[in-house]
């Protein structure tokens, strides 16, 4: 019964998850593994969750922990330091940049941009959290999101200029091809 | 009322705004500044536009990725074997740890012929014999994949260099090599095929796929049904993608087996009942799909 209580409640945001998990790894085999064991955890600790709060947001928290845990047994990297310093090197914001890019270019721009900044990303551009539900999940102040969202999108739009002139091609040919 | 001021300085401010336009978390009055900002300044509505162009097209790019059909399933058995352990382990604890200790001494210290020991290569009877010991606690339909798993994965010699993947497709003739892309394709990453034949045991024929990943042996085991076989009186573990999957422990031994009308299916290893029942969850679907399309 309370299985049942936790699947009905969790499950519906397994596929979203496991989405944002392959983006923040950049492996889908390893955001597999993540992914069971966020629900895994989050089962042992069901009894803690307050029904009626947010299911997802207590599961994006979940995801986060679980992620921070794995990179640091896998890559052993340091993530917010690398992330600073990649970040003093943005320039100033560039031109508004076409968008008329495959699903691959775009994600392989966004595995380029450093965690921290595409963790923000992810959360607010792509699953829809408010600054706020944001904040709780990274365990980071308001202020910081912002910033990161802000320096993430920056840093994505360069990544697609990049990927633009690698294949030798300006901004108004960019327009024209088809995804 | 708040004067907007026009002009660079104006531009540079809008902009600091821009993200948090986009997301709507900006206060009314901000917000109404930025709408009005926008609606007389060009180069910052192209801004807009393209950014919130890139935030749509980004989230679009993510949810375009593939999940694995077989995820849920999979998350599914790993919940369930970890609602048995814990009331397992809740209602059973303290008595288990007594047990283990005990258990632990027994197996140490009782003479070696009290736990089965695998028999000479050489020795048929003696390997029958444990065969028959270790799926003891097995229902017959379940005995059938196990029996096939020790008797050819676990007894037999393979060669060092096994054949290419094509040379075993080919082995396998051409009603069921293409089973062997079919498993390549689901099995976990490590997991590589070691053997696909068709073999006999016991009277029935098999259908025979054995892999490793390095230390442990797994078999899909595929097997006729014989008149009454059937695994539907057995407790089910879950449904991989609608396919009932039924798995049982013998001894170290774990098999998972699931059923179409003509055959029965196992998957069968050492690896530990979680890891089992997943990789049974991963081939399920396919595998039965696969099966119910044979024909003759």
């Amino acid at each position: 019964m309370k299985r049942q209580q936790f699947e009905d409640a969790a499950l519906p945001h397994l596929n979203d998850l496991y989405r944002t998990a392959t983006r923040l790894l950049a492996d889908s085999t390893k955001a597999d593994d993540v992914v069971q064991d966020v629900f895994l955890q989050a089962w042992k600790s069901f009894d803690r969750f307050e029904v009626g709060t947010n299911c997802r947001a207590w599961l994006y928290k979940i995801l986060f922990h679980v992620v921070h845990h794995h990179r640091r047994k896998w890559f052993n990297v340091r993530m917010v330091k690398e992330s600073e310093e990649i970040l003093e090197q943005v320039a100033a914001s560039p031109e508004p940049l076409a968008e008329n890019l495959t699903d691959a270019e775009i994600l392989s721009a966004l595995d380029r941009v450093p965690q921290d900044f595409r963790a923000v990303v992810l959360l607010v551009d792509v699953d829809e959290f408010s600054y706020k539900e944001a904040s709780g999940i990274l365990g980071v102040p308001i202020g910081t999101v912002m910033s990161r969202l802000s320096r993430g999108r920056k840093l994505l739009r360069e990544q697609l200029e990049q990927t633009a002139q690698s294949y030798g091609i300006g901004k108004g040919k960019l327009e024209g091809r088809t995804a | 009322m708040k004067l907007v001021q026009f002009g660079e300085n104006t531009c540079a401010r809008i902009r600091r705004y821009m993200d948090s336009y986009i997301n709507n978390e900006l206060l009314v009055e901000t917000n109404h500044e930025v709408l009005r900002h926008l609606e007389t300044c060009p180069a910052c509505a192209a801004e807009v536009e393209s950014r919130t162009r890139l935030k749509i097209r980004l989230k679009r790019a993510v949810q375009n990725q593939t999940v694995p059909e077989d995820l849920q399933a999979r998350v599914h058995a790993a919940l369930r074997q970890e609602s048995h352990s814990s009331f397992a382990w809740t209602r059973w604890a303290s008595a288990a740890a007594a047990v283990l200790m005990v258990a632990a001494g027994l197996w140490f210290e009782l003479p070696r012929w009290t736990r089965p020991a695998l028999p000479d290569l050489a020795d048929r009877r003696g390997q029958d014999a444990f065969i028959q010991k270790v799926s003891t606690s097995l229902s017959a339909v379940l005995k059938v994949g196990l029996g096939d798993h020790i008797h050819c994965a676990i007894f037999r010699k393979y060669p060092k260099n096994p054949p290419s993947v094509d040379e075993m497709a080919q082995k396998l003739g051409p009603s069921y090599q293409e089973l062997v892309p079919l498993v390549k394709a689901r099995v976990p990453e490590g997991y590589r095929i070691i053997l696909a034949h068709q073999c006999g045991f016991q009277g029935r024929r098999f259908v025979h796929l054995t892999l490793t990943n390095g230390s442990s042996l797994l078999s899909l085991v595929i097997t006729r049904r014989q008149p009454g076989e059937s695994m539907q009186a057995l407790p089910i573990s879950d449904h991989a993608a609608g396919v009932p999957v039924y798995q049982a422990a013998a001894q170290n031994y774990d098999v998972a087996g699931f059923e179409t009308d003509q055959f029965l299916a196992y998957v069968v290893s050492d690896l530990g009942a979680r890891q089992n029942l997943q990789i049974a969850y991963a081939l399920a679907p396919a595998v039965h799909q696969f099966l119910a399309a044979v024909r003759g």
